[in-house]
């Protein structure tokens, strides 16, 4: 059975709304987003294997890319830190907002792949598994706020 | 040391139907297994049945996969197999990439990741797949990686038996290969084979060795459905005799029949009826059968050359009540047809099917049709085949009567054409002859053991009502030749043949009644 959109729609923003930093300005959302795949990048490694995640997320941005212009310019690098690349220069062309939805396309694209491999119920429950727990609603922007 | 003192090891049980037997009762806890085999064998999906089997939230299992298959194409097939939950993929069976600590190439790099992993998670079950990836090949440049892996093999299984985990260890290995060093480490190895004769493969086991445990020896034959693997023990050879029971007679639900073996067939014995085509060996199957019901006796009926519809719809045309006691439980047809058949997997339909009605009857229809639908390996040892397969059955206490064809002209006079009466206790024949310029019937009881029987040749039809037994042919000569010749000419108007009789003695005397006349 295809992945309901509307279900890794709601994944992907609740993914993104996690990693989101209260009071974030500037290119708070597509930063959000961009961090959102890293840390689905780095967990669902783990299950996958980094070469099979990339693999994923390099298809869920070739197909979102006609749709999302700032994906032109985003680059996802497999093995490297951060893992979704030039997101100031996106943001820099095409807007914070523009260049957020289009990480989130990808996003979206990217879980809904994977539940047509291998079953939505599982792709949602390894996704929701491997985000890192317990904190997943407040250490989260912790660590992002350390790391800026 | 008392014996009250001795670990206990526990068994772990598999998951897999068949292999709990094989293994002598389980697998041993926190052992170290090997499951060994080529391409395509079942060893990952073997691994994924265990795992599934056993893994709880409290104790779960890790499953670390290598450089081989990939992890979302391993979890896109095994997934639909009925056993994977994907509900608890990822809490109670958690899967762990090693390809980027492989790729480094450093083993200790693997170990640290593997016993990293064991002490956050305290799994129950560890399974690495496929570790041939990480040991490599000798003289591959993947096998140059392998050094120190002696010492690695030997930190593996210390730290996972340390933690009280089983483990199994996966890899395609020939066997030609079994010095490779963990061999010699294993607690268990499983050696999964594809035998591949003419366009037939037949899936085999073989367990080599279980520490602490006394496995079936041999190769066991295995099926992989949806369900996974079913393992179908090797038949034990006969070592006891049959379960005592008393030599009751039962019927045929063939009047003339029962006459000529003295009551009817033994409880508990073999028996075989051979004929031509069209003798109706089926029709006095089914009628063995339907006699039985009418007792209360269950019955089960193995068919290997048509369709169970098929045979459901020629028996029911014959005797509506066979379709009745099919819906009513009490009787079941069962099919078995492939040409990859093994004999234990036939032996276990049956046995399966006999316990699950609790059967005193049991017909194998026909002995030939089973032969075909062996495997080309299994048919070598037909006959070596079947006298464990009867042999199981009979122990059990069920009747088992079995049907033959056989193919012969009139001067062939063969009693058997399977060459495997020896298996049987029962024997009855059947044949065609020409008289008065029309195919005619005949049967005969050749054997019975331990106990009398008639040694006439009776005449029969196959009517809408089922087998009318007629008279002996006492009259003619060179009945088993096919071309029989009247030794009395004026008894030739007298046709014996079909005419229901009482005893053998009724053709005579109708004879002689006629001449009266």
């Amino acid at each position: 059975m295809p992945p309901d959109s509307s279900t890794t729609q709601r994944l992907a923003r609740q993914l993104i709304d996690r990693a989101r930093v209260p009071g974030d300005a500037g290119a708070a959302k597509a930063s959000a987003a961009a961090f959102a795949v890293e840390e689905l990048y780095q967990s669902l490694s783990r299950w996958i294997g980094s070469d099979g995640c990339h693999a994923l997320f390099t298809r869920a941005r070739a197909e979102a890319q006609d749709d999302h212009p700032p994906l032109e310019i985003l680059e996802v690098r497999a093995h490297s830190k951060p893992y979704v690349g030039r997101v100031a220069e996106a943001v820099a062309e095409y807007g914070d907002t523009a260049t957020a939805a289009a990480i989130e396309s990808m996003l979206v694209g990217m879980i809904e792949l994977l539940g047509r491999l291998i079953g939505v119920d599982m792709a949602m429950n390894l996704i929701e598994r491997s985000w890192p727990e317990p904190a997943r609603d407040n250490a989260l922007p912790e660590k992002r706020r350390a790391k800026a | 040391m008392s014996t009250g003192k001795r670990a206990v090891i526990g068994s772990l049980a598999t998951g897999v139907p068949g292999l709990d037997a094989v293994l002598g009762g389980g697998l041993p806890e926190y052992s170290f297994n090997l499951i060994a085999g080529g391409p395509g064998g079942g060893k990952t999906t073997l691994a994924h049945q265990i795992v599934f089997a056993n893994a709880t939230p409290k104790r779960p299992a890790l499953y670390f996969t290598v450089l081989g298959e990939p992890t979302l194409k391993m979890l896109r097939y095994q997934r639909q197999f009925t056993f994977f939950d994907p509900k608890v993929a990822g809490s109670a069976v958690q899967f762990i990439n090693l390809s980027e600590e492989i790729m480094g190439g450093d083993l200790n790099m693997v170990l640290e990741k593997i016993v990293g992993e064991v002490e956050r998670t305290k799994p129950g079950i560890v399974v690495v797949d496929s570790f041939r990836t990480i040991a490599g090949r000798p003289g591959s440049p993947v096998g140059e990686a392998a050094f120190g892996l002696d010492q690695f093999i030997q930190r593996l299984a210390m730290h996972l038996t340390t933690w009280e985990i089983t483990s199994f260890l996966l890899g395609e290995y020939a066997e030609e290969e079994q010095r490779n060093p963990v061999f010699t480490v294993a607690d268990g190895i499983f050696w999964l084979l594809q035998a591949t004769d003419r366009n037939s493969v037949v899936r085999k086991l073989q367990v080599v060795k279980v520490r602490g445990r006394a496995p079936m020896p041999g190769l066991h034959t295995f099926r992989i459905t949806d369900d996974g693997l079913e393992v179908f023990p090797r038949i034990p050879e006969q070592t006891s005799s049959r379960q005592a029971h008393k030599r009751v007679r039962q019927s045929t639900g063939v009047a003339g029949l029962d006459e000529m073996t003295g009551g009817g067939v033994v409880s508990g014995d073999a028996v075989m009826l051979t004929g031509p085509a069209g003798s109706g060996k089926s029709t006095i199957a089914t009628e063995f059968i339907m006699a039985g019901l009418k007792k209360g006796e269950t019955g089960v009926i193995a068919v290997f050359e048509e369709y169970p519809e098929e045979y459901l719809a020629r028996a029911d045309a014959r005797d509506p009540r066979v379709g009745e006691m099919i819906r009513a439980g009490k009787l079941e047809i069962i099919y078995l047809r492939p040409l990859d058949l093994s004999v234990d997997e036939a032996l276990h339909a049956i046995i399966k099917a006999v316990k699950r009605l609790k059967a005193k009857r049991v017909v194998i229809d026909s002995l030939s049709g089973f032969e075909v639908a062996l495997a080309p390996t299994f048919r070598e040892d037909f006959r070596e085949s079947l006298y464990r397969l009867v042999g199981t059955l009979t122990a059990t206490g069920v009747t088992v009567f079995m049907t033959a064809e056989v193919v012969e002209g009139f001067s062939d006079v063969r009693f058997t054409a399977e060459k495997v009466s020896f298996i049987t206790d029962e024997i009855i024949i059947q044949r065609y002859i020409e008289l008065e310029g029309a195919f005619r019937r005949v049967m005969a009881v050749i054997k019975m053991r331990g106990s009398d029987h008639s040694h006439e040749l009776r005449s029969y039809e196959v009517t809408a009502k089922g087998v009318i037994v007629g008279a002996a042919l006492k009259e003619y000569d060179g009945v088993m030749s096919g071309i029989p010749t009247l030794r009395n000419k004026s008894a030739a108007s007298a046709n014996p043949v079909a005419a229901p009789a009482k005893s053998a003695e009724a053709p005579a005397k109708r004879a002689a009644a006629k001449r009266r006349r």
